[in-house]
């Protein structure tokens, strides 16, 4: 065992800071949702995405603290309610990194209201034998709600340090560093070997005094409104109100309206003209820059004058959402819904998260239960979710038509994922897990948190999607010089204008959309605006779109999750589905004459 | 309030009723050992909050959502 140096430590009293070959790697591990993203980022100074519910971290994250004098490697684990048996995907990245040696100190991070739980897991951790320190977080929580730890007595039974945080605060941090050097192997279980629960409850029953109390009135009101299906279904309403008025109205049409047609159709656009002809010579050079399908005059006015509002809008909304740990409670309402396809309530939170970005969301299908579940969720997060930056072109379209054209895509949409959901469920094999799910407490969200994160995601999205819609956008250049453009268009003529019933050019911005959709769906925009759209071929264009698969880095990361042949599988199914549901929409529209 | 009252499954007792659990039933051994990770052991307070659409319950400090069947293997000592 590499750890061996420290791993075979007798006492606390042996000091554990000292000489070493390599920095002292530091683990933070506990169950779900207990602060452990916070802890980390108070120790180490870089920002791990934290969120008020389970499944936010489904990775490893590595960072550095100094502790003392001396720097340390400090781990941020996925949350974990247990580390033997069943475990989930993202349970076992946390039980590798300590069966492996690849952490010389454990730090498990505990809720203090939930000691009960905390220790349960303690009795687990144990027996890999490393040295731990228990941090007892949300001690301001747990304190409002009557529960009070003797810590002290806690620690001498255990044979480890025990510490008080409340790391949102800082408070308790600096105390962590000290007694990290005390960090010991926590001393034999007694009579109890084997029996996790039995021990955790004696041990709370011990340690811990519960003065009953419901100080959290205001707390335990909303919480019960946003559960109970009379007062629950009219908040979940209200709330995508509110968000389609942030987002859709005054992110996709104030916003844009202000940086498209204020900033860029009359300064930098100009601007740029004016500078590429009076500076550059070459025509070809010229085009590529502020021609057609220029790369500042498509390419950044798509990215930063349409998509970046709704983005940005959206991720703020969708922070506070995270935050005050409404979305779990959804997942009560949606459990008989996904039950049937295939998959449980807990579904909804990678559904719900695919809104902000497909990508990230199929990473987080690792929370799910069995492998059937996640190929399900990874399919339907491709076919039907549209991520943040697609949402902007579609409020933006269908937004300017009708409600009517609006509803009817997402009305469509969701239908289809129901019944390839409903499908998948009865064609693949394996089975569901049952749906059992904690969920966190309501909380008025820091705005600091929601605003950093929405920072954070911003800069993520121009960092990562802006380079590929350049790229696009020189492809599309390329092609068009080449005149492979045209070729394609005819080619595909019988399917896009036949079938589809959509003008010639949209096979360009199809063309866009296989690298990601949105930018796709930006060229639909563009040409909706431009008048070349009527409102029905709108509304067929945007759900062929929204049914594709979201972007490269989606399939990419389809990839990495479930193997070439699925992603693969997934991707040929998808675009089938999406053709097909086009097909068929425009046929029904036309018969029944609608016309939004 | 008789202490005798024998236990009941948790997916038949009324909202806002409070007890203790006193048994999971094990036929289904997965079922046991998740609910045991999530604290839902033998001794654990709790208080039932919600039936429908799906079974919402505070267990120790813990607010759980479960389906119904999950709900029917946990017995629960009324208080």
């Amino acid at each position: 065992m590499s750890c061996a140096q420290v791993a075979v430590r007798k006492s606390a009293t042996e000091p554990l800071l000292k000489l070493r070959a390599r920095p002292l790697r530091l683990a933070l591990v506990g169950n779900a949702n207990v602060g452990k993203s916070v802890l980390f980022g108070r120790l180490t100074g870089q920002y791990a995405v934290v969120s008020n519910y389970p499944g936010t971290t489904v990775a490893l994250t590595l960072g550095r603290a100094l502790i003392g004098a001396e720097v340390c490697d400090v781990t941020d684990t996925p949350g974990v309610n247990a580390v033997e048996g069943v475990l989930s995907e993202d349970e076992l990245v946390t039980r590798r990194i300590l069966e492996t040696g690849e952490t010389d100190v454990v730090i498990q991070v505990a809720d203090a209201r939930n000691l009960r739980r905390g220790l349960m897991l303690t009795s687990q951790l144990a027996a890999f034998k490393l040295p731990m320190v228990l941090v007892l977080n949300m001690a301001d929580e747990a304190r409002t709600h009557g529960v009070h730890i003797d810590a002290a007595g806690l620690a001498a039974s255990l044979g480890i340090p025990v510490v008080e945080t409340v790391a949102t605060e800082g408070r308790g941090v600096a105390a962590l560093k000290d007694v990290l050097a005390n960090a010991a192997v926590p001393n034999p279980r007694g009579d109890h070997a084997g029996d996790h629960a039995k021990w955790a409850h004696d041990m709370a029953v011990q340690f811990r005094r519960l003065q009953p109390r419901s100080a959290a009135r205001v707390q335990e009101r909303l919480s019960r409104m946003v559960r109970e299906p009379a007062t629950g279904l009219p908040i979940l309403a209200l709330v995508l109100y509110v968000m389609y008025l942030i987002v859709g109205v005054f992110g996709a049409q104030t916003l844009v309206g202000l940086i498209e047609n204020g900033l860029f159709k009359q300064f930098i656009n100009p601007a740029a003209a004016f500078l590429v002809n009076r500076f550059v010579p070459w025509a070809i050079v010229r085009d590529f820059l502020v021609g057609e399908y220029g790369l500042i005059t498509m390419g950044l006015t798509y990215a930063i004058a349409i998509v970046l509002p709704v983005v940005a809008t959206f991720f703020l909304v969708f922070g506070f959402l995270e935050d005050s740990g409404y979305i779990p409670r959804l997942a009560i309402f949606s459990d008989r819904i996904f039950r049937a396809m295939g998959l449980n309530g807990k579904a909804v939170l990678p559904m719900v998260l695919g809104l902000g970005c497909d990508t990230m969301a199929t990473m987080t299908t690792r929370i799910l239960g069995t492998p059937k579940e996640r190929l399900i969720a990874v399919l339907l997060l491709a076919l039907g979710i549209p991520c943040s930056a697609q949402l902007a072109t579609i409020f933006g379209i269908l937004g300017g038509i009708s409600f009517a054209a609006l509803m009817t895509l997402f009305g469509v949409v969701l239908a289809q994922m129901f019944l390839v959901g409903f499908l998948a469920a009865r064609v693949l094999p394996g089975e569901r897990s049952e749906f059992m799910m904690e969920l966190p407490p309501i909380r008025l969200p820091h705005m600091r948190n929601v605003v950093y994160k929405t920072v954070l995601r911003v800069r993520w999205y121009l960092g990562e999607a802006v380079p590929l819609f350049l790229v696009g956008t020189a492809l599309l250049f390329v092609l068009s010089r080449l005149g492979w453009l045209a070729a394609m268009t005819r080619g595909l003529e019988p399917l896009v204008q036949g079938l589809l019933g959509l003008p010639a050019r949209t096979t360009e911005v199809f063309v866009m959309g296989f690298l990601r959709r949105d930018y796709g769906a930006a060229g639909l925009f563009r040409m909706a605006r431009a008048g070349d759209l009527q409102p029905v071929q709108a509304v067929v264009a945007l759900t062929v779109m929204t049914l594709f698969v979201p972007c490269v880095a989606n399939f990419l990361m389809m990839v990495k999750e479930q193997g070439w042949k699925p992603a693969l599988g997934i991707l040929g199914v998808v675009t089938v589905i999406a053709i097909g549901t086009g097909a068929a929409l425009n046929t029904v529209l036309h018969v029944l004459h609608v016309s939004f | 309030m008789s202490r005798s009252s024998p236990a009941q499954r948790l997916a038949s007792i009324e909202p806002g009723t409070r007890g203790h659990i006193v048994r999971v039933a094990r036929d289904h051994r997965d079922r046991a050992d998740r609910l045991m990770a999530l604290g839902v052991t033998p001794g654990a307070s709790i208080h039932v909050l919600q039936q429908f659409p799906s079974v919402v319950f505070m267990c120790d400090q813990t607010e759980l959502a479960v389906e119904p069947a999950v709900a029917d293997a946990i017995l629960v000592q009324i208080e």
